[in-house]
């Protein structure tokens, strides 16, 4: 039998912890169903949970962005995410794991410091100076030079630290022992152990990079390099707001990024969080 | 010298691994962390060129000179500090509260619900609060009077703003600090308050003298994490209030990003490498500071 006290405890804690999800979820839902109220009806009562009628017709206002389509921010935000988190997963896990089993060799400790130093500035203060340096690369305006900036980051470098300093020496030694080269240690011994954290760097390089917007804004000479985030951000500045369009191109910008956490929650936050923690 | 010579030889293929990560730290990290500080002792309108004139720490002078700039430091600094506060105490108070077992069911939802924001883009997370805000549009005022509370100025006047983009970023960050807080109350020692309970300690006593001190930890990460965080506070920003309702959330940073919007080359990588100096300063004293506390 539950006493009565420990019932009130549970009835409490149940009502705190679904009163702050429930804030918490609600941006999103109103999101979702002022991208299908006419604005009119928005005006009358913002409140409503279930719009009145579905209406389509916001996606004809927002197929062009300031004088892009909307499919291109879309390709755009999926080939430079992608782009940059495989670059990012490869260079990364390369680097850390140079970093991690030969320490000691010269000018790798200056390269990790570097790496921290860059990490400390705060990011949107580096972003300034990367605009001078694209200009001196010839990059602004590219790709390229989105993608490259975009492939390092302070998260990644640790997950992989962490991991590669969790494999026992004696592994490694054994298989050099038995005649392997280096290269054949990496493909062959680590790289197959280390599948569960590619993964979950990949995923949450994933999930930053489609968020990225203000690297891509600076590097970019024109929208037509501009990510979903970027031409959500320039609709949102446009005069003569058209709020449902707003709505609409805040859910595609949100959606692909929710659904990927909703399937793998537990691997994006116990990563986040270990990365954090070991940094 | 040979000898390490000989063996960085031995070990040259560690070299080519650590290759390609070197060169996007030195061109896109190191260079632009020189660049920022180099151009902030030249004058803005020639610092592009081959050859920029060099003025020394002028630019420095001038930025600290400017009240304009004074105010958004103090603005910043104040923002940062009510930030820290509101964002640690909520997460751990939502944490203690996940982490009890009375909450056995449904927990990974509660936690799903508080993360979901840190993984959304913040720019769209911002646009949906700075509409959520609005007067005519805004779920926020109806609610209020809906339960007939007086309106909420929001981002639209200079009293409540800083307060608004509050709420709006801990909406956006506190599921972080919720993870974080949970990690180290998963890893504590539970014989502890087992004990204390025998020794009739009270639920609070428990949780102040045995649970609070163990998670030191997770305080300290998060403090010096939500410290770098809010110093540099720049989106939200951009998105709901471009610095305004009449400058009262210019933060630096993106007063550094307007200067540069103008050209103003010079003073905003000034004002950039005095913000870079003021986190490093806090972050390491706050780092210290916990620390030290650890030894006891």
């Amino acid at each position: 039998m539950i006493r009565p006290v420990r019932l009130v405890w549970t009835v409490l804690a149940y009502a705190t912890a679904t009163l702050v999800s429930l804030i918490f979820l609600y941006p999103y839902w109103w999101m979702l169903i002022g991208a299908f109220r006419r604005t009119r009806d928005v005006l009358t009562d913002p409140l409503v949970l279930w719009p009145e009628q579905i209406e389509f017709s916001v996606f004809a206002s927002i197929a062009r962005v300031g004088g892009v389509e909307l499919w291109r921010y879309a390709a755009n935000s999926l080939a430079i995410t992608v782009a940059s988190t495989l670059l990012g997963v490869m260079v990364t896990a390369l680097g850390a794991y140079a970093l991690v089993r030969r320490p000691t060799l010269p000018g790798f400790g200056l390269l990790r410091g570097g790496f921290l130093l860059t990490i400390m500035y705060p990011y949107m203060l580096l972003v300034i100076p990367v605009y001078i340096v694209m200009y001196k690369l010839g990059l602004l305006g590219s790709y390229l030079g989105i993608v490259l900036f975009l492939a390092l980051g302070p998260l990644q470098f640790f997950l992989f630290e962490q991991f590669f300093r969790s494999i026992p020496k004696e592994v490694i030694e054994a298989a050099i022992i038995d005649g392997a080269s280096e290269w054949n240690v990496l493909t062959r011994v680590v790289m197959p152990m280390a599948k569960p954290v590619v993964a979950t760097v990949a995923l949450i390089t994933f999930l930053l990079n489609w968020a990225q917007w203000f690297p891509i804004l600076v590097i970019s000479a024109t929208p037509d390099t501009y990510t979903l985030p970027v031409a959500l951000l320039s609709l949102n500045s446009e005069l003569g707001s058209n709020f449902q369009g707003i709505m609409a191109l805040a859910a595609i910008t949100t959606l692909p990024p929710a659904i990927l956490f909703v399937f793998a929650q537990k691997r994006v936050m116990e990563g986040m969080a270990s990365g954090a923690v070991k940094g | 010298m040979t000898h390490a010579l000989t063996d960085a030889w031995r070990h040259r293929v560690f070299y080519l691994f650590a290759l390609p990560f070197a060169a996007l730290t030195i061109v896109f990290g190191l260079w632009p962390i020189v660049l920022s500080v180099q151009v902030s002792m030249t004058q803005s309108a020639t610092a592009l060129r081959p050859d920029p004139v060099w003025v020394g720490f002028a630019n420095y002078a001038r930025v600290l000179a400017d009240p304009l700039f004074v105010a958004s430091l103090g603005r910043t600094l104040l923002y940062t500090v009510l930030a820290v506060a509101a964002n640690l105490a909520f997460a751990l108070a939502f944490a203690t509260l996940l982490d009890s077992t009375v909450l056995r069911r449904f927990n990974m939802v509660f936690r799903l619900a508080v993360f979901l924001p840190v993984v959304t883009p913040d720019v769209a997370g911002f646009v949906v609060w700075r509409w959520l805000y609005d007067r005519s549009f805004g779920a926020v005022n109806a609610a209020l009077a809906a339960v007939g509370v007086p309106p909420f100025g929001g981002i639209a006047s200079p009293d409540t703003v800083m307060w608004a983009i509050l709420v709006a970023e801990m909406w956006n960050h506190s599921g972080f600090y919720i993870v974080i807080f949970l990690a180290n109350l998963a890893i504590r020692d539970k014989a502890l308050e087992e004990a204390a309970a025998i020794d009739g300690a009270s639920a609070w006593q428990r949780w102040r003298h045995v649970i609070l001190p163990q998670l030191r930890p997770a305080l300290v990460i998060n403090g010096v994490y939500a410290l770098i965080q809010f110093l540099k506070t720049f989106t939200v920003v951009v998105v709901m209030t471009k610095g305004g309702p009449s400058g009262s959330t210019n933060f630096v940073s993106y007063y550094a990003y307007q200067m540069f919007d103008q050209g103003r080359y010079g003073e905003a990588t000034a004002m950039a490498t005095i913000l870079f100096a003021v986190v490093i300063v806090i972050s390491v004293t706050a780092y210290r500071l916990g620390e030290r506390g650890d030894h006891r």
